[in-house]
């Protein structure tokens, strides 16, 4: 399974963090990777509609795009605009943030 | 009694807004133009025209409501404890002593710098005018990377503490937040593409105006940084922005290369990001600043002043771009300094520096009385995508 998370808004632009972010499964740590595939399963990931949440008003709001592709080929991407008020995508959103940072720590750590 | 009655008389504010209207209601023609220029409560037009020549009898127009006398800063902190189920736990209300969680102090003091800004400076009571309760919400979501403005509050996140630290240590940010609270009362400015990058630039405008108050900094002691100390010792990178010098905040590996520009030239199209708010207020964030340096001072002054008018003229229409926001810049400077003076040179002068060319002609002011209509406007709607 891949995840890719994109994010876009939030008080400033960063073009860095604005690219998409994709994480392999197979190269994260077991446990992370099953809380993941638990996590999207848990989120009816693939029932979800294409955007989650509305944006009247308001300003800063960061607009977050997860998209997954099992394994079987199946390809579903999800727009969350903050705040998140489902608490399975929220949680969901959570452990990508987390696996993200993980990722970029060893990568320090790799090349500092 | 109450228990922060504020007696406050800012040495920057020409006069206390409750003294204020006591000389526009009783002191002579000099004094009141004078203090009228400052003092923005009812609109724009109406403000102007009395000050021509107090064609509307003046107690009536310029005091909305008997209770806007004082200062009614009404302060609430809420504690999210990292979860993002708003609204969170009340923990500090208005009067009450700082608390031991650092976030909490620095949400409560920023909100009080900016109210302070707004309504020692530009006589607004709040971000509707009316004394609205302030509320923020800090400790939001989990290693949470922002702060925003939901239309009805602001909410702060903690950082990550990998690439950014908290987002309450920014005094400018939390101005910066509400300030878009205003905006969305006044403007309001579509959040897309150039009205959406003005709507930016204006939070930018008071935010850093509130951070060079609070340190009492002229336009030349001044950093012109947004949310400098947001970074960690991760990033290279100084600030989230430059109004100074737009793109040359950041350059880093993680978060990239600082994107502004300070130049029409250099205008980004592009449709992330709603079309670039946070990337082309660098344009008019620049503007700002060549305005204020020009004319010196502090810069809540009269390029505060200049600003804050033309936020607030009602021909300034949702979907505005660059130019006829300049335009009433230029327009603003005028009615409040005089036509042709130095205020207006400048601020011509700057747009005209960061590729923005107000004319002369198209400056002038159009015939403007109780029968004229607002010009209609046109909605623009976001793309939804
Ligand atoms: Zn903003």
């Amino acid at each position: 399974m891949r995840i890719e998370l994109k994010r876009e808004g939030g008080v400033a632009f960063f073009p860095g963090l604005n690219r998409p972010r994709g994480l392999d499964l197979a190269s994260l740590p077991p446990e992370t990777a099953e809380a993941l595939q638990r996590a999207v399963r848990e989120a009816r990931f693939f029932e979800q509609p294409a955007t989650v949440g509305t944006a009247a008003r308001g300003a800063d709001r960061i607009r977050y795009t997860i998209t997954v592709e099992d394994d079987g080929g199946r390809r579903h991407s999800v727009q969350l605009l903050e705040p998140v008020e489902e608490p399975h995508l929220r949680a969901l959103l959570e452990l990508l943030k987390q696996a993200e940072k993980t990722q970029r720590a060893s990568a320090r750590a790799q090349h500092p | 009694m109450r228990p922060h009655s504020r007696h406050r008389h800012s040495l920057h504010c020409i006069l206390p807004p409750y003294l204020s209207r006591e000389i526009a209601r009783n002191g002579t023609r000099e004094q009141r133009e004078r203090i009228l220029r400052t003092l923005s409560i009812d609109t724009t037009f109406r403000s102007m025209r009395v000050a021509r020549g107090a064609m509307i009898p003046l107690g009536q127009r310029l005091i909305p409501s008997p209770m806007m006398v004082e200062s009614q800063l009404q302060r609430t902190i809420y504690d999210m404890k990292n979860t993002e189920a708003l609204p969170g736990t009340v923990v500090r209300t208005e009067g009450q002593g700082d608390t031991s969680d650092v976030c909490v102090n620095e949400a409560y003091n920023g909100l009080g710098a900016t109210y302070d800004l707004f309504w020692e400076v530009f006589a607004r009571n709040s971000i509707d005018g009316m004394g609205m309760p302030l509320h923020a919400h800090v400790h939001y979501g989990e290693n949470y990377n922002n702060a925003f403005w939901d239309g009805e509050r602001m909410v702060f996140g903690d950082g990550d503490g990998d690439l950014f630290n908290r987002f309450t240590i920014a005094v400018d940010i939390i101005g910066h937040e509400l300030t878009h609270g205003v905006t969305e009362h006044d403007g309001p400015l579509t959040y897309f593409s150039q009205s959406g990058a003005l709507n930016e630039s204006i939070s930018d405008v008071f935010g850093s105006l509130v951070k060079q108050r609070v340190l009492n900094q002229k336009a030349d002691q001044a950093d012109w940084l947004i949310g400098e100390g947001l970074f960690t010792d991760n990033v290279e990178g100084v600030a989230l922005r430059s109004m100074k010098d737009p793109g040359t905040a950041y350059d880093d590996d993680v978060l990239g290369k600082d994107p502004q520009p300070g130049h029409m030239r250099s205008f980004v199209k592009t449709w992330e990001d709603n079309g670039g708010v946070h990337i082309n207020s660098g344009i008019p964030n620049r503007a700002f600043y060549l305005v204020a340096t020009q004319l010196g001072g502090y810069a809540w002054e009269r390029a505060g002043h200049i600003w804050y008018e033309a936020l607030r003229d009602p021909r300034l229409r949702s979907n505005a771009g660059f130019g006829s926001f300049a335009r009433l810049t230029v327009m603003a400077a005028g009615r409040l300094y005089g036509s042709d003076k130095d205020e207006e040179k400048a601020v011509r002068d700057a747009w005209n520096q960061v590729g923005i060319r107000v004319s002369r002609e198209r400056a002038g002011e159009p015939a403007w009385g109780p029968g004229v209509q607002l010009p209609q406007q046109a909605q623009q709607q976001p793309p939804t995508h």
